[in-house]
């Protein structure tokens, strides 16, 4: 089936009359995933937006419960509620795959994140293709690839004036069935787009194994800012803060978006801190996504959105980082040299 | 007969519910421990314990309009939780203000368990100091609620002055009459007319001492230790010198803590989340984790 990108609007509209439907468009003077209705023109043409996807699952801030005192006594009560189904429409494949990260943190390991599973249940992922991956996009070289989305329910395959459709999973078949009266029969072909920037991940996961210690850590603790952007714009990178609203007698108790790049993330009672250094808290943060992550659920915590690259104000660049990593020699060859 | 292996088990999260929302719990009891630690025992409002929970593991424990602070289960009653909370910022500033009666929030249990099981049959060292109680008192009485599946117990236990050992009526009342339990409680100042002739020792030292006059062997014993950064260090040191095999020695970790079910991202070393997997480790399996 063949989805004339020309006629995506009149689809759009059809899917917004029933449900909730996001689109990537211009906001405010930056660029994410909004609400499809009046005034909002859906940018099909960016590769991937300037604030990551994640909040549709993960919002910044979330209530988790609401609480009110009344003397001793106290009464809480559970801010979880379930999702209308909605729909994500114009994913790119590398966010597509920075969701899986995400299922793997809040669906896995003992404990259902209540709260994220009912929006990722309420979710509908229509994935397009890139025909045009960026400078600064290496997603085929650490985790995904421009013309692949193997999760997604509904995959856009990009053929320039049109989409070749084709849905993955029941939930996109009852979509696309539903979608009938805007798609054409026929034949396209898709692009298959490579990305030009490479990583070499091959030896990574296990050589950071080995450089706890490297000096790679001061180096790149001494270029960052620990602003915090990277986390923050990383469509993966999941941390959060819990934290409380306070009106007099009652209040709320939610979480938001936290960052391993501050210095009293890890902050404890008595001013012991065991990530007080930039150089530890940059260790952490290239840690997690290279090789720590990967021991836990078996993929990186970087998907080469390329997103952090583009607006640290310090010029860190994980895909150079990378290259150190792989260019390094493994600590045991190191400290054979230096006992020679 | 060889000895069986201490193992702990780190897979061992269970799904109870919305992991971040505590039930309302009543304060039924507190004891004033020192000048800065009390104790609380928590009850539901319908009078039950608030949940079951093996020893070593952990409760969130919140008090809006402050904040949540995570606490080791100290023990479990019939009917309540029982935690010891020492007063060191903001939110056990607060905790220490409640009175009998006050409602507070309770989530959890958190985290995995001391290893009872395959230190079935072997002499408990436990070690120690000041607000390392809570653990080492959870696991200790467990062992002594089914005390002929254990050796002989020693507790080595110091605090900075008589004023601030913990648990006072169980360390010098109740546990001594235990059978075949002896506990050694050394200070590291003594204070004028505080009434304490015992040991004046950090606790590393007081360790090897006991080690040496009680004659006690490391052949078929675990030792399990909770204490401070530098009381886990120096007697960590001791433990090895002594011959212990890090197999053999027992821990628990402190971090940061916020959401308790491994997925905020905060507690973790290395590859592993604390509030989960941990907090009890062996030293040989700290051994292999980075030092984060
Ligand atoms: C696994 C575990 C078991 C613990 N068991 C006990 C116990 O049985 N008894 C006891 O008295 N204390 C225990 N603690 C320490 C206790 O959680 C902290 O003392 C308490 O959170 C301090 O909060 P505060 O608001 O009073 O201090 P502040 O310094 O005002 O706290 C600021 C923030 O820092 C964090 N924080 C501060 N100190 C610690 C710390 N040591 N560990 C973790 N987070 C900290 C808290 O999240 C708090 O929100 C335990 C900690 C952990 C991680
Ligand atoms: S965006 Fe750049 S400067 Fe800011 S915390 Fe990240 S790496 Fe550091
Ligand atoms: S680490 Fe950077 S490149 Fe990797 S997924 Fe996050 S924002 Fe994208
Ligand atoms: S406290 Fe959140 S991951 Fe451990």
């Amino acid at each position: 089936m063949l989805l004339k990108k020309a006629k995506a609007g009149a689809l759009l509209d059809a899917i917004a009359a029933k449900e909730r439907l996001f689109v990537p468009a211009d906001d405010r003077g930056t660029s994410r995933f909004v609400a499809y209705g009046a005034g909002v023109e859906p940018r099909f043409d960016l590769l991937n937006t300037k604030l990551p996807p994640k909040d549709l699952l993960f919002p910044a801030t979330e209530t988790l419960y609401r609480w009110s005192r009344d003397g001793a006594d106290l009464a809480i009560d559970s801010a979880f509620a379930e999702t209308d189904p909605f729909t994500v429409f114009g994913l790119r494949p590398c966010d597509m795959a920075s969701v899986d990260r995400l299922d793997a943190v809040f669906l896995t390991k003992g404990y259902v994140d209540e709260f994220y599973q009912a929006k990722r249940e309420a979710a509908t992922f229509v994935v397009a293709t890139c025909a045009h991956p960026g400078r600064a996009c290496f997603c085929d070289s650490i985790a995904a690839s421009p013309h692949e989305a193997p999760t997604a329910d509904v995959l856009l395959e990009d053929a320039g004036e049109e989409w070749v459709v084709t849905p993955q999973t029941e939930k996109g078949a009852s979509a696309v069935e539903a979608w009938k009266p805007y798609l054409e029969e026929g034949d396209a072909e898709p692009i298959k787009a490579a990305c030009d920037l490479k990583v070499d991940m091959a030896a990574v996961p296990e050589k950071l194994k080995g450089m706890f210690d490297d000096p790679i850590w001061s180096d790149i603790g001494d270029q960052c800012l620990t602003c915090g952007t990277c986390t923050f714009v990383c469509p993966t990178c999941y941390c959060f803060n819990i934290d409380q609203d306070v009106r007099e007698d009652e209040g709320k108790r939610f979480r938001c978006w936290d960052s391993c790049m501050f210095t009293d993330y890890t902050a404890m009672a008595g001013g012991h801190n065991p990530r007080a250094s930039k150089e530890s808290r940059v260790r952490q943060r290239f840690m997690h996504k290279l090789t720590y992550f990967n021991d836990r659920y078996d993929m990186n915590l970087c998907v080469g959105c390329g997103r952090c690259m583009r607006d640290c104000p310090a010029a860190v660049d994980i895909s150079l980082i990378i290259d150190r990593i792989a260019a390094s020699e493994p600590a045991q060859e190191k400290e054979a040299m230096a006992h020679a | 007969m060889p000895k069986t292996p201490i193992e702990v088990s780190h897979g061992c999260a269970r799904n109870n519910g919305e992991p971040y929302v505590p039930q309302v719990c009543r304060v039924i009891d507190i004891q004033e421990q020192t000048h800065d630690v009390k104790s609380f025992r928590l009850q539901t409002l319908d009078g039950k314990r608030p949940f079951a929970c093996e020893p070593g593991q952990l409760g969130m424990f919140s008090d809006p309009p402050y904040g949540e602070c995570m606490f080791a289960v100290a023990g479990v009653g019939e009917d309540y939780c029982e935690f010891i909370v020492k007063n060191v910022g903001f939110t056990t500033n607060h905790l220490h203000e409640l009175s009998v009666g006050d409602e507070v929030g309770l989530r959890g249990p958190y985290g995995n368990w001391f290893p009872y099981e395959s230190a079935k049959g072997r002499d408990m060292l436990f070690i120690g100091g000041g607000i390392g109680m809570p653990p080492v008192r959870a696991f200790l009485r467990h062992c002594l609620a089914h005390r002929e599946d254990y050796g002989r117990i020693d507790f080595v236990y110091s605090a900075s002055t008589y004023d601030d050992l913990v648990c006072k009526d169980d360390l010098f009342n109740v546990w001594p009459n235990e059978p075949d339990t002896h506990v050694h409680v050394s200070v590291y100042h003594a204070k004028e007319g505080d009434g304490w002739d015992g040991a004046v020792s950090y606790t590393a030292p007081y360790l090897e001492q006991v080690f040496a006059e009680e004659g006690l062997s490391t052949e078929n014993a675990c030792a399990v230790l909770c204490g401070g950064p530098s009381l886990f260090r120096t007697c960590r040191e001791s433990l090895l010198k002594l011959g212990f095999a890090p197999e053999d020695i027992v821990t628990t970790l402190e971090a940061r803590m916020k959401c308790g079910v491994g997925k905020c991202g905060r507690c973790n070393v290395g590859g592993v989340f604390i509030c989960l997997e941990g907090p009890v480790f062996t030293e040989a399996e700290l051994a292999r984790m980075p030092r984060d």
